[in-house]
């Protein structure tokens, strides 16, 4: 599960003092139990991708306290901190792909830095290839794969591991109407196993196909808790 | 069917895969170039401190331990009261020497070792017309300092007029000045050991800010700072040994040309080079014949202590960066 109380967030703005910085996000406060699933809404620049990068522990909050998986940020060792990201699966806006890996590789790193036997990850990378549809792609990079085989991707890089806590800004931006479904299915079955999954997006037509608990962001402030 | 790829193959293609590229980070010439030309530096300067050391202790307890004694007119009968009267100066000068407390050996110097030594001022001719004193040298057991004050005391009362001459005071300068040398040297191999250390600090650096984006991106899925550290460290370290070989070679033959040189001031036996450099295994042993022992170890030891510079320097750059990151 995740917690969150009054938390707050300042960029670190170069040269800016910690006054002065630049506010993302103002006494944050909810919950959102394991196997749960939640919607985070809003305009841009409310602060849902601030509120992600906290979750992923790419950053951590400047006030206020934030326990990710039964574990409390503040308090984490970098070697703990660490150990949680493993548990965490993170789809990007920007896909953030490495673009001298080929596709099989770049799913296949989240385990690989678990250690797993690299027969294991061949058959975990090729499964999730299939379902994906890019199973014909596997040695191509990235960069010669469309706006929508990319997302693809960065999502089967996201859940390969099975994350504890999924983490989604705008997922389905360069999907089709078919594969924006499918990938619905998948998160609704992966909180049915128990991960706990926090979708940002602008598609009002998918939240109301898939009405779920919302979270609704405005000028860094959480508007909406329901 | 394919045939399954082997543990380590599996293991290598893993560590290949994760993104960080450590070829492109590190490249495979610059650094082993640069640790090669440091490498020869540090030789060089080892040898400097190595062979100064050599000096300072060859000085220290070979001349240093010798006495020389002048007995002027060393034919003529002793006259002092207390002594043999048949005895001559020189015989009697040599007797009292003998029974000198930590004596070692009392050499008098022949007609023909006395001619050698005044050749440079009286010719190769050996017919003196003056008569010429004596000359003793007395060297003393190691660890034993003769008394020069009271000796000269002792000598002059059985041969009025003889002079002693402490090569003590000599061997002292030349010792402080070869451990002056020593020092300079080691401190050589400091600034050589610290310029190292800034080359691969600012190498390591150059590598993360090129793979920044995939560093960041493995960080964010859990990768821990002593698992990119030690990718980082172990690539540094191979290169670094890879360097430190090359100019370990490079230095050896400087070295054995020095080792040449110094051999005299050493007392070592200059071992000859073969006529045949066909067998490189006989040449290269017979290279490393040519040095002192403290040398060739320091040697075989530059390649190791290379990689092990590299790699503690590359973990604390690489950690230090990482903290950067939340």
């Amino acid at each position: 599960m995740i917690r969150l109380r009054d938390v707050g967030f300042r960029y670190d703005a170069a040269g800016a003092s910690a006054a002065s910085a630049p506010v993302a996000l103002r006494q944050i406060s909810f919950e959102v139990p394991q196997g749960g699933f939640r919607w985070l809404l809003g305009p841009s620049g409310a602060g849902k991708s601030s509120l992600l990068r906290l979750l992923a522990l790419a950053a951590r909050p400047t006030s206020g306290t934030l326990e990710i998986l039964g574990s409390s940020v503040a308090q984490a060792r970098r070697a703990a901190l660490a150990r949680l990201r493993r548990r965490i699966g993170v789809v990007h806006q920007d896909f953030r792909l490495l673009p001298d890996l080929p596709v099989f590789d770049n799913i296949a790193l989240p385990l690989r830095l678990q250690h797993r036997p690299e027969d294991e990850v061949r058959d975990e990378v090729h499964s999730i290839l299939d379902w994906v549809g890019l199973a014909s792609r596997a040695t191509a990079r990235p960069p010669q794969l469309s706006g929508g085989e990319q997302q693809r991707v960065a999502i089967a890089r996201a859940v390969i591991h099975r994350p504890a806590l999924l983490l989604a800004d705008e997922p389905t931006n360069a999907l089709d109407e078919y594969q924006a479904n499918r990938l619905m299915e998948l998160f609704r079955d992966l909180s049915g196993l128990g991960t706990t999954i926090l979708v940002a997006t602008h598609n009002d037509a998918l939240i109301r196909r898939y009405p779920a608990h919302e979270l609704e962001l405005a000028q860094g402030r959480l508007l909406r808790d329901g | 069917m394919a045939e399954r790829p082997g543990l380590f193959t599996r293991w290598n293609q893993a560590r290949r895969a994760d993104g960080l590229a450590l070829r492109r980070a590190l490249p495979d010439r610059l650094l082993p170039l640069l640790v090669a030309a440091m490498a020869v530096l540090a030789a060089l300067a080892l040898a400097g401190a190595t062979g100064a050391q050599i000096l300072s202790a060859r000085w220290s307890n070979g001349a240093a331990s010798m006495l020389t004694i002048q007995v002027p007119d060393p034919e003529t009968p002793t006259t002092t009261a207390g002594t043999t009267a048949h005895l001559t100066r020189s015989d009697a000068v040599l007797a009292a020497l003998a029974d000198s407390p930590g004596a070692s050996r009392v050499h008098r110097l022949d007609k023909a070792e006395l001619g050698a030594l005044l050749a440079p001022w009286l010719g190769q001719d050996h017919d003196f017309a003056l008569t010429l004193p004596a000359i003793i040298e007395l060297h003393m057991a190691t660890g034993t300092q003769a008394d020069a004050t009271a000796l000269a005391r002792r000598l002059n009362t059985i041969a009025p007029g003889t002079l002693i001459e402490r090569n003590a005071e000599w061997g002292e300068r030349l010792g402080r000045l070869a451990d002056s040398l020593h020092s300079c040297a080691l401190l050589a191999v400091a600034i050589v050991v610290g310029i190292a250390v800034v080359l691969i600090a600012a190498t390591t650096r150059a590598g993360l800010a090129a793979r920044r984006l995939p560093i960041e991106l493995i960080h964010a899925m859990g990768a821990t700072d002593g698992y990119i550290a030690g990718r980082f460290a172990r690539r540094t370290a191979l290169l670094a040994f890879i360097g430190g070989l090359a100019g370990s070679v490079l230095a050896l033959p400087i070295l054995v040309l020095l080792s040449r040189v110094a051999a005299p001031f050493a007392a070592a036996t200059p071992t000859p080079t073969p006529a045949s450099s066909a067998d490189w295994t006989m040449l290269a042993h017979t290279l490393l014949a040519t040095l002192p022992t403290p040398l060739v170890a320091t040697l075989l030891a530059l390649a190791p202590a290379a990689a092990l510079i590299g790699w503690l320097t590359t973990q604390a750059t690489v950690r230090a960066w990482l903290r950067n990151l939340p």
